[in-house]
């Protein structure tokens, strides 16, 4: 044991191991500053009372005494348990039919039912407010009931929910074996017992993995039930209205700690599941391929449309409304919603702003995650500061996003804080943005990084040649395709996303999410639906532009991806 | 001297002999991962110029010796010295080697011209040398013309070779091969194997070469490392290994080998059942059980009618089965007194002359010379 203790301390760094210890450090920072630091002061703050003294659990007794605070626990589970069915028997179907089923027109499908993501979780619900809200034509429909409350919520939340769990369950039922539908074929079993002891047990993970996904996302959404919600209050709601509404910080910290229970519950869960799922498909599986069944094919077809259907009609809806002139009395199209006279300092600044957002995130975002995955995965030495990072980067999933904003007040505002000059710049935006999506870049570079070689760093090392020219010519032009799914999520999200910045922006870094707010809050439903419009438009050609370009790309790449 | 970038390879300058000199050695090193012990007090020599051959079953530290070497492994403790200098303490890139993996890890997004200059790039050669080297390397490797091929539209074989030109272009002074030959088919893999070994003797570039496949071993090393638990158990040339080997697992895992049951005699026998048998000299004490290892080539058959009986070392057998193994037949008896098998590879124009079937009966020699005695239970991998 002397001896291994002398070798370490007698180990001489390198200038290599010098700047990636560096490199490795700065992205501890980043995470410490950016995620634990905010976390660990709006955990304390609400174990303190408005003068800052330390008061034990007095703020969770007070909510728990309060029932208008304590009923909206049970109207997110309600909401959040509601969209979670809808969207998962919805999307299970959906996603059955494009992978097991010969049903036409899959890849228009496919498109179609990727739009919500798109647009922020305010326009569906503003659609939904003209299409069944008191002069809406379609509230016929709804007998009476009203859409500002939990109907309206369900089906907004079910809108940009579905997406989410149609990529996940596609996924999980791509991954089949045909020998073993063979296998009972041969056997003679039924197609209901295949389907219960083959193809159920095949996608369990990923259907757990999927509930959870989309409970999580559907009790911390904040942007439908603001919209849409009426007195209805859910969580995320009240956090909003106790920070922004009563200036209540201690209270808002106390229900942002028990919005952060049930994501962090989904989180373990998920993790969970995750390491059991390890190579559930051997590598010599033959992937089954669905044939012809007429009957069942267009029943399928006709499911999916119905569901795309809806989809297009809501987007069209938020489009048709923004170019009336005034809705429903006058029909005649306009532009001039389009300038936005609600706004004070004009809407198109609100809207510059996010685009300079979108693409600083998604820039210095994709870099920094991406290398950051690498230096956890791909090199040696270090260890205790990799895993941390690791765990780091794990954590934002579990960390809801009206959370994460209001602990960067707490942490930011704080008159101490030598930080306190980032408040409400751009600066602190994009921080906020990037460490708010941060786990899925991550996941999705680690996946990527695992694919290649673990040999390339050692050979790069044999030749001498240094660890950043191997990134830079191997490791980053091999994974590209998954580099560029990073910057286009981390765009598409940081245009549409509202629960985070919500808290943060300034009157000169008002973003255009937080403009579609305000807009709806002042009454200039146009306006809004314009807002909300134009964010779409702006993924949408952002997304194709991704398209292209990763078409180009990997045409090229054909030269050296394709085995001859 | 060694040559320089540019120089002409020739034989009369490459392979200038220089055996007598140290390249690297290995000074009690241990490796363990946690409660693992990799590598336990490892000691070892390497001349320049050498061709070795680290030898094993998986998992017996092989690797992770050569990854030590590489420094891409940390040792937990020990001493590695090269050419003079102690490198235990440096990092891959401070150390003089150039490695070819069992995977190649070739860059797929680079061409085979800028994998096998992409060593050189970082060391601000001018652009024309670089090209001459690389063509120069390419030569070598028998792949001129494929300079603008990526590589997944090579064979394995073309890759491996890629790989050991890419390994070579900086001119290491020490060429590590991890197992590069498994993950090609039989036919290549022999072809290569004679290949490598042509081109290390030409270059004259000391190799360290990983391998689980004995056959390899024995054909391409000067010297061959057998290893197993992360001990070595023997270092010597191949014949040394084949011939004298130095415990009952060396004797196990090279070639075939029967292992007979005894009991230990005085010096220079053993006894089988009751029949006396003589072999090499052994330490070990009169009336302990022991192992007889004695190869299935070494073992005489001959017919009953002309057996000597009262000699020696002389037994008798029941044939059990027959294997036709073309240049030779492999024979499997039975040996009357406690059951035991052995088995006999008879060279296919002496099995004529025995006519063989089964069931006959057929007197054995072992002949003392080719007969060791081992510890009883040692054998175990």
């Amino acid at each position: 044991m002397m001896a291994e203790s002398l070798i370490k301390a007698a180990t001489k760094p390198s200038l290599e191991s010098l700047i990636r210890l560096l490199v490795l450090l700065a992205g501890v920072a980043l995470l410490v500053v950016g995620l634990l630091f905010p976390l660990v002061t709006m955990l304390l703050k609400s174990l303190q009372d408005r003068a800052g003294d330390f008061i034990g659990l007095a703020n969770f007794a007070h909510y728990f005494q309060t029932p208008a605070l304590v009923n909206s626990i049970a109207n997110s589970l309600r909401v959040a348990l509601m969209t979670t069915g809808v969207v998962v028997g919805l999307a299970f179907l959906c996603a059955y039919g494009i992978t097991r089923t010969c049903m036409p027109g899959k890849r228009l499908f496919r498109m179609l039912a990727i739009l919500p993501i798109l647009a922020p979780s305010l326009l569906p619900a503003i659609s939904l407010v003209y299409l069944f809200g008191n002069q809406g034509f379609l509230r016929e429909v709804l007998a009476g009931q009203s859409i500002y409350g939990p109907i309206g919520i369900v089906m907004g939340m079910s809108f940009w929910i579905f997406p989410h769990a149609l990529m996940l369950l596609t996924t999980a039922l791509t991954n089949s074996d045909a020998r073993l539908y063979e296998a009972a074929e041969a056997l003679g079993t039924p197609k209901w017992r295949t389907f219960l002891t083959i193809t159920l047990p095949g996608v369990r993970y990923g259907l757990i993995s999927c509930l959870f996904v989309v409970f999580t996302l559907a009790i911390t959404d904040f942007g439908v039930p603001k919209i849409i919600g009426g007195q209805f209050s859910v969580l995320a709601t009240d956090v909003y209205r106790q920070v922004v509404g009563q200036q209540n910080f201690q209270m808002g910290a106390v229900v942002s700690v028990i919005l952060l229970l049930p994501a962090v519950l989904s989180f373990i869960v998920d993790r969970w599941i995750q390491r059991r799922q390890v190579a559930q498909l051997s590598a010599r599986a033959v992937p089954w391929q669905p044939t012809l069944s007429p009957l069942r094919d267009w029943v399928f077809a006709l499911l999916c449309y119905a569901v795309a259907g809806a989809i297009v009609l809501v987007i069209g809806t938020a489009v048709y409304a923004s170019l009336v002139q005034f809705w429903p009395y006058n029909l005649s199209i306009t532009f001039e919603h389009y300038t936005f006279q609600g706004m004070a300092d004009g809407g198109w600044g609100a809207w510059f702003n996010s685009l300079k957002l979108a693409f600083s995130v998604a820039l210095v975002g994709t870099l920094v995650i991406f290398f950051n995955a690498w230096l956890i995965e791909k090199s040696e030495g270090f260890r205790p500061l990799r895993q941390g990072l690791h765990f780091m980067a794990m954590l934002p999933m579990a960390v809801p996003g009206m959370v994460l904003g209001l602990a960067y007040i707490f942490f930011f505002n704080q008159a101490g804080n030598p930080l306190n000059w980032l408040y409400g710049t751009m600066m602190l935006l994009v921080l906020n943005t990037l460490v708010h999506f941060y786990t899925v870049c991550h996941l999705t570079s680690v996946t990527a990084l695992k694919q290649l070689d673990p040999e390339f760093e050692a050979v790069g090392a044999s030749l001498k040649v240094p660890f950043w020219t191997t990134f830079y010519r191997v490791t980053l032009p091999v994974s590209l395709p998954a580099v560029l799914d990073i910057s286009v999520y981390l765009f598409v999200n940081a245009m549409t996303t509202v629960s985070a910045v919500v808290f943060l922006y300034n009157s000169d870094t008002r973003l255009a999410s937080v403009a579609v707010l305000h807009l709806d809050e002042a009454g200039y439903f146009a306006s809004a639906a314009a807002m909300a419009v134009l964010i779409f438009l702006t993924s949408l050609v952002v997304k194709l532009l991704h398209a292209a370009l990763t078409h180009v790309l990997l045409n090229n790449a054909q030269r050296w991806r394709q085995a001859t | 001297m060694p040559p320089t970038m540019t120089s002409p390879l020739s034989v009369s300058t490459a392979a200038t002999p220089r055996a007598t000199t140290t390249h690297l050695s290995i000074d009690g090193v241990s490796k363990r991962f946690g409660s693992f012990t990799a590598l336990d007090n490892i000691a070892l020599e390497i001349q320049e110029g050498e061709f070795v051959c680290f030898l094993g079953p998986s998992g017996c530290g092989k690797t992770t010796l050569l990854r030590t070497i590489a420094g891409l492994t940390r040792q937990s403790a020990g001493r590695l010295t090269q050419r003079g200098k102690d490198i235990s303490m440096l990092p891959p890139q401070a150390r003089d080697f150039g490695i070819v993996f069992q995977s190649y890890a070739l860059f797929p997004n680079l061409t085979v011209f800028n994998n096998v200059a992409y060593g050189l790039r970082n060391r601000r050669v001018e652009r024309a040398r670089i090209n001459d080297r690389v063509a120069e390397l390419l030569a070598l490797v028998n792949l001129t013309g494929s300079e603008a091929k990526y590589p997944a539209a090579l064979s394995g074989g073309q890759q491996q070779r890629v790989a050991l030109a890419r390994a070579l272009a900086t001119e290491p002074g020490l060429l590590l091969l991890d197992e590069p030959l498994s993950a090609l088919d039989a036919r290549v893999r022999g072809h290569l194997r004679s290949q490598i070994k042509a081109l290390q003797a030409r270059l004259g570039v000391t190799t360290i070469m990983v391998t689980h496949d004995q056959e390899e071993a024995l054909t391409m090393a000067d010297r061959i490392v057998v290893m197993n638990h992360g001990v070595i158990e023997q270092v010597g040339t191949p014949a040394a290994i084949y011939h004298q080997p130095a415990s009952a697992f060396v004797a196990s895992f090279i070639g075939s080998m029967n292992f007979l049951e005894v009991t230990a005699q005085a010096n220079r026998q053993a006894l089988l059942g009751n029949t006396p048998c003589a072999c090499l000299p052994h330490t070990i004490a009169v009336g302990q059980a022991a192992q007889l290892a004695i190869r299935p080539e070494a073992v005489a058959l001959s017919l009953q009618a002309r057996a000597l009986k009262h000699q020696a070392g002389a037994l008798n057998g029941e044939v059990v089965s027959i294997e036709f193994l073309g240049a030779f037949q492999r024979v499997t008896l039975r040996l009357p007194e406690d059951h035991q098998t052995l088995i006999a590879d008879v060279p296919s124009r002496d099995s004529s002359k025995l006519s063989l079937y089964v069931g006959q009966l057929l007197a054995i020699h072992l002949p003392a010379e080719a007969a060791r005695l081992y510890a009883a239970g040692s054998s175990q991998q």
